[in-house]
């Protein structure tokens, strides 16, 4: 069996095949700013001051719009707060980061979990293991009630990669590279499994960014094996042993990719699809106002580090607005210590306070029309940061070389 | 279940922003929701200007891909849509619509079918005519379980039903 199918196995208690329609439990059921006072609300009309199905595996985290902006955000966060006063729910509050981060650094993902969440990107718990699924509103509402889901059991791809990463060349310039072949619909409705020597030396930052774009694949959930580095993370942050997982040896794919990345160059998607992507090298000298280095794909420390070594002792060009959005309040501690914010600062960056930041009009630093941003995130989908402006999408490296120079540029070639 | 209703025809990958744009997400009413169904996608003012009830809304692959954001599929409802035919959907938005109680098919053949066509929708066998073309279509009705649900009134409903029993 793929990992996929043995999770939903265990769950549910019986052995499952792909394209099964099953009901199974679930271990976190979380909600956050965005979507979660809609679930409230939800529940509210349906099922009243019904207590949750149990307050100890419920989490709720504002990542988004935070601290509250707009009135009408105010409100939202203020309906969750009620919401967690009543319930005796958890509540990640305004100062934590992005949702999915802070649940894996306070120990409440281990592998073989099913975890679901008003979050696109809750599939990038799959870097360590564990089934995450974004939800809608009605989802999560009914699951806080019941604690059970329906699914439809995915069939699996494999994505083996194999070879050794260059000099500035990461983890995003592989999944880009892999998004590419796959294009937007290349994993629909499916769950990946990514393998390869490169994948089994990858850091859990690089994990997390591989399997976090497997949602601009429109793929269900992208798993890695977790390998020893992994797993005692996962130990030390939930406090007890972990068990492993990894598909079984004669686990039947629906198909399998091969990449060999040895010459792998940076990579970046252009505008307005994840999958309309180019070599750095191709559409290097494009002029550029602004750029963005942090969200769920690329904001842990070892992204900043990267950053750090490229921005160390620079400026910034003229006119260049360089943002950075550490994912968590944890990376931003890791990253005061490693005496980043100094290298950052004085290279004549924006620190904002750690969330999701630049993935929606939501943020602070959205852009006017015919403006240009080279973005660490994951989507670039048209207006989705302001009307009439243009995103691609890029590495920590690529974005900060991108910052100095004032226009798309190699990190190779700086 | 059998509807009929003119045809909204839009292409592949119509992702979520094109649906229900995202500066619109702090709204909570579903009335005023229904107002910017497919605001973002292309034709969406004239969408927005002219749709009925009953209306149907016919489109290529990976329908409502993007973020998980229900407003998508509860706009499309509110707008009148009685159902969404495509050639898939992406796996979010088929559960949201699902749950929600909005018919949804995936028919292979999308390509022949116009603007303003004439359908009757057979929602339980998939049965597609297109009165206006005179043709027939075979769909992929959702599965049982999911057809359990949508027939229960939505998922909520069904998970009541499921704690009374």
């Amino acid at each position: 069996m793929t990992i996929i199918e043995k999770i939903f196995s265990r769950h549910a208690g019986k052995h499952v095949q792909p394209g099964d329609y099953i009901w199974t439990d679930l271990n976190l059921v979380t909600m956050r700013d965005f979507g979660g006072p809609n679930v409230v609300m939800e529940y509210r009309e349906n099922f009243g001051e019904h207590p949750v199905f149990d307050k100890n595996r419920v989490a709720i985290t504002f990542d988004l719009h935070i601290p509250a902006r707009t009135e009408q955000v105010a409100l939202n966060q203020k309906i969750l707060r009620e919401f967690v006063s009543h319930q005796g729910v958890r509540l990640f509050d305004v100062n934590t980061g992005v949702g999915q981060h802070i649940i894996l650094e306070s120990g409440l993902v281990k592998p073989w979990d099913i975890i679901v969440g008003t979050d696109s990107h809750m599939n990038l718990l799959g870097a360590v293991g564990a089934a995450g699924f974004g939800m809608g509103t009605t989802d999560i509402a009914g699951a806080l009630y019941r604690g059970k889901l329906w699914f439809r059991v995915p069939e699996t791809v494999r994505v083996v990669i194999n070879g050794t990463l260059k000099k500035w060349v990461t983890a995003k310039d592989v999944i880009l590279s892999v998004l590419k072949h796959l294009k937007t619909d290349g994993a629909l409705n499916k769950a990946v499994e990514f393998a390869g020597t490169t994948i089994r030396d990858m850091t859990l930052a690089e994990r997390i960014t591989m399997t976090s774009m497997v949602t601009e694949m429109s793929g269900d959930i992208g798993f890695i094996e977790p390998n020893a580095d992994v797993s005692t993370f996962i130990k030390s942050r939930a406090g007890q042993d972990v068990e492993a997982i990894a598909a079984d040896p004669d686990a039947r794919y629906e198909k399998e990719y091969e990449f060999l990345i040895d010459a792998l160059t940076p990579q970046i998607a252009c505008p307005h699809s994840p999958d309309n992507v180019q070599s750095v090298e191709d559409v290097a000298g494009t002029k550029v106002d602004q750029v963005f280095i942090g969200s769920c794909t690329n904001g842990r420390f070892d992204d900043l580090v990267i950053a750090g070594q490229i921005l160390k002792g620079k400026k910034i060009a003229q006119g260049m607005r360089l943002i950075i959005v550490p994912a968590t309040t944890e990376v931003v501690q890791q990253a005061l210590k490693a005496g980043l914010y100094d290298i950052f600062l004085s290279s004549g960056a924006v620190l904002t306070n750690p969330g999701c930041a630049l993935c929606t009009t939501g943020h602070a630093g959205i852009l006017a029309p015919g403006e240009v941003m080279v973005s660490t995130s994951n989507r670039n989908f048209i207006g989705k940061l302001g009307k009439g402006a243009h995103v691609y999408l890029a590495s920590p490296a690529t974005a900060a070389a991108t910052a100095l120079t004032g226009k798309i540029t190699d990190p190779r070639k700086l | 279940m059998i509807i009929k209703g003119r045809v909204w025809k839009f292409g592949d990958d119509i992702d979520t922003d094109q649906i229900y744009p995202g500066k619109y997400l702090p709204l909570t009413n579903k009335h005023e929701m229904a107002r910017h169904a497919m605001e973002g996608a292309d034709k969406g003012d004239e969408f927005i200007k002219e749709v009925r009830p009953h209306d149907i809304i016919v489109a290529g692959k990976n329908f409502g891909c993007g973020s998980s954001r229900e407003h998508a599929a509860i706009a499309i409802k509110g707008s009148g849509v009685s159902v969404v035919v495509a050639q898939s959907f992406a796996r979010i938005f088929r559960r949201n619509a699902v749950n929600i109680g909005l018919p949804i098919l995936e028919l292979n053949n999308v390509d022949t079918m116009k603007k303003g066509d004439i359908l009757t929708v057979n929602v339980t066998t998939g049965e597609i005519k297109n009165i206006t073309q005179n043709q027939v279509y075979e769909a992929a009705p959702v599965s049982p379980l999911e057809m359990e649900i949508m027939n229960a009134g939505g998922l909520l409903k069904y998970l009541k039903q499921m704690n009374n029993e």
